[in-house]
């Protein structure tokens, strides 16, 4: 599903150069929950990042559904992950200004689904993570568990393949960051999506089906647990 | 494109203060273009109408050689039997009237004005029975009497009386130079004031009655002018030709008011320009302020803007999404400026500004005694409208192709 392969990626600070991955090599298959763990600096934000083609390589390639997406153009990445990639992020990045519905639904919006599919899978997947009767709240009216579970709404939404999250439950308390997993990890067996998320805390890693430890942009280990 | 309009309107409502007071600089910005352009709109008019009726007529007819030497007033140079010409356009169904311009001194004695002395006027004669079918003098009359035929009277502007001290019964002379050079000293009993809108008029104006000039200067029954009156509506330069037709043989030449004019519509057309520069730095001020406005919007919401391109939404419907928000706050200040401009017009048409103490000193080209009315321009209103909208939907474009050019990484990190 994902091949990464011998990916370097290097920074520029002035003529100071940051190598924040030094040939990263890993293969994911469709349906994993692997977690991308390290300490911070370690490079677990930029594999995501260039995962999610958000982000363009200095060497090696990347290979998702068979399709070189390092070597893709812009508007080519953008078509890319409108489809096949779902993002949560660790500030959950809401629009203060819509509704939990509209969070939701405006990913559908841009693959011109039918207003009336848009509805009924909004409301099915908002019911799905928990936040029936909540459909009109705006995010100031939630709380940060809450607001995470309308974002994970929003990347499952379209059915994509792969859902990226980077450090999701950085920003909640150990309570609530463990139903987001549960729900996480609930999510990836009902649809066998591919979870790829970023976290140094220990009790995230330990929800993990696969474990790939990062250090200094290298991996440092790769274990499977399931 | 529906939740890119709700997206954008539901912005609009995030920062309602910032939304209301960039919407507040446009309305100002329309509301004084629909201002300006209406009181230059309705100035415009009433100099022109003012010209017509107390300048130049719609049309004039004059001997061939009369316009090239019109600053001397020739009374040689003039028209021999105008009453038959009269009679030819009266067939025709135009309105005419004969007048003669004399150049000439007043002179003033100790014995009515204080201090003798003299000034150069210009005297005009009138016929007293058709004058008021062409110009409108009659109505402008606010003491006294208006002309009557072959009388030594005359009738004075109201600032022309005040500079020299006239009045009703006050007597005055003129001199003047008759048909062959000959100088004629014509007493002369001022009978009527007139406070004639035209400044340029009211400032100078005397007039008398065209068988006294005819007598005293010997003209003959000629006259140095035909003034036609034509329809308000009429394309003067078209009708022109037709006219010219009447007078084959005579070696005369008709002129419409644009022609004699040109000097004023050429100071209009100026000052159009330049109020037009005025009004384009209002809008680039507005445009500025809805720009910065833009700019802080898209740079506080960056790290939502990396999110939505993460999640594939394209630059080009995100910057769609900015500028329909940019194009409501437009939206807002067009109808806030459009509703504010028609209540300043309402004003300016109905109560006008009164610029008397400016108009009475000094010639500022207008034909305006002193208080500005404007004129409705829906044309402007829908122009200024469209415009407060077009203009900030285009404004938005630069900041919002500022911030895309970031990329998605330092978007989703920007605090």
């Amino acid at each position: 599903m994902i091949k990464i392969e011998n990916v370097i990626r290097d920074y520029h600070a002035g003529e100071t150069v940051v190598h924040a991955l030094r040939g990263v090599s890993l293969d994911i298959d469709q349906g994993e929950f692997i977690s991308i763990a390290g300490p911070s600096g370690s490079g677990k934000t930029t594999l995501l990042n260039l995962i999610g083609c958000i982000d363009a390589l200095d060497g090696g390639e990347i290979e998702i559904k068979g399709e070189k997406v390092s070597t893709m153009g812009k508007k080519d990445k953008t078509n890319f992950r409108r489809i096949n990639l779902g993002f949560i992020f660790q500030t959950y990045n809401l629009i203060p200004v819509l509704t939990a519905y509209e969070n939701v639904s405006f990913v559908l919006s841009l693959l011109d689904i039918p207003e009336d599919e848009v509805k009924k899978r909004t409301m099915d997947l908002l019911k799905e993570v928990g936040l029936e009767g909540m459909e009109h709240r705006r995010p100031s009216r939630l709380s940060g568990g809450q607001q995470q579970r309308v974002a994970i709404a929003r990347a499952l939404i379209k059915n994509p393949d792969i859902v990226l999250a980077d450090e999701p439950t950085a920003n909640l308390d150990s309570k609530t960051g463990e139903d987001i997993l549960k729900l996480m990890k609930q999510m990836n067996k009902k649809h066998n999506t591919t979870f790829v998320f970023s976290t140094h805390d220990k009790m995230v890693m330990d929800y993990a089906d696969r474990l790939v430890l990062l250090h200094d942009g290298q991996i440092m280990s790769d274990e499977r647990r399931a | 494109m529906k939740f890119l309009i709700t997206f954008a309107f539901k912005n609009l409502t995030r920062y309602k203060r910032r939304t209301l007071i960039t919407a507040g600089a446009i309305a100002v910005g329309i509301m004084m273009y629909i201002f300006i352009d209406a009181m230059l709109m309705g100035a415009e008019y009433e100099s022109v109408r003012n010209l017509k009726w107390y300048e130049t007529a719609s049309a004039r007819i004059l001997n061939d050689e009369y316009w090239e030497n019109r600053q001397q007033l020739p009374l040689d140079l003039s028209i021999s039997d105008p009453d038959k010409i009269i009679d030819r356009l009266d067939e025709n169904g135009i309105i005419a009237t004969k007048r003669i311009s004399i150049g000439g001194d007043l002179i003033l004695s100790s014995q009515e004005f204080g201090e003798d002395g003299n000034l150069p006027v210009t005297v005009t004669a009138i016929d007293p029975s058709t004058d008021n079918e062409v110009f409108h003098y009659a109505d402008t009359l606010i003491e006294g009497r208006f002309l009557e035929q072959d009388e030594d009277a005359a009738l004075i502007g109201s600032w022309f009386a005040e500079d020299i001290g006239a009045k009703i019964g006050s007597w005055v002379t003129v001199l003047a130079r008759g048909n062959g050079g000959f100088y004629e000293a014509i007493d002369l009993e001022i009978v009527g004031i007139l406070n004639c809108p035209n400044p340029n008029v009211n400032r100078t104006l005397l007039m008398i009655p065209f068988d006294t000039a005819d007598y005293y200067l010997a003209m003959d029954g000629a006259a140095t002018e035909i003034n036609i009156k034509l329809s308000d509506l009429a394309d003067v330069d078209a009708e022109l030709p037709a006219i010219q037709e009447l007078l084959n043989g005579d070696d005369l030449t008709v002129m419409s008011w644009t022609a004699m004019a040109r000097d004023y519509l050429a100071l209009a057309e100026a000052k159009r320009g330049g109020t037009g520069m005025i009004l384009f730095l209002i809008f680039i001020i507005a445009a500025v302020g809805i720009s910065n406005t833009m700019l802080m919007a898209i740079f506080e919401r960056v790290r939502e803007l990396g999110m939505m391109r993460s999640l594939g939404m394209s630059d080009a419907k995100i910057r769609i999404a900015f500028m329909l928000e940019a194009a409501g706050i437009g939206l807002l200040g067009s109808i806030m400026g459009v509703i504010l401009g028609i209540v300043a017009d309402f004003f300016i048409i109905n109560v006008g500004i009164d610029f008397s103490f400016i108009m009475r000193d000094m010639d500022i080209g207008y034909r305006i005694q002193g208080i500005f009315r404007g004129a409705w321009n829906p044309g402007t209103i829908v122009i200024a409208f469209f415009a407060g909208i077009l203009i900030s939907t285009l404004v938005a474009y630069l900041p919002t192709n500022r911030a895309l050019k970031m990329d998605i990484p330092s978007c989703l990190r920007h605090q």
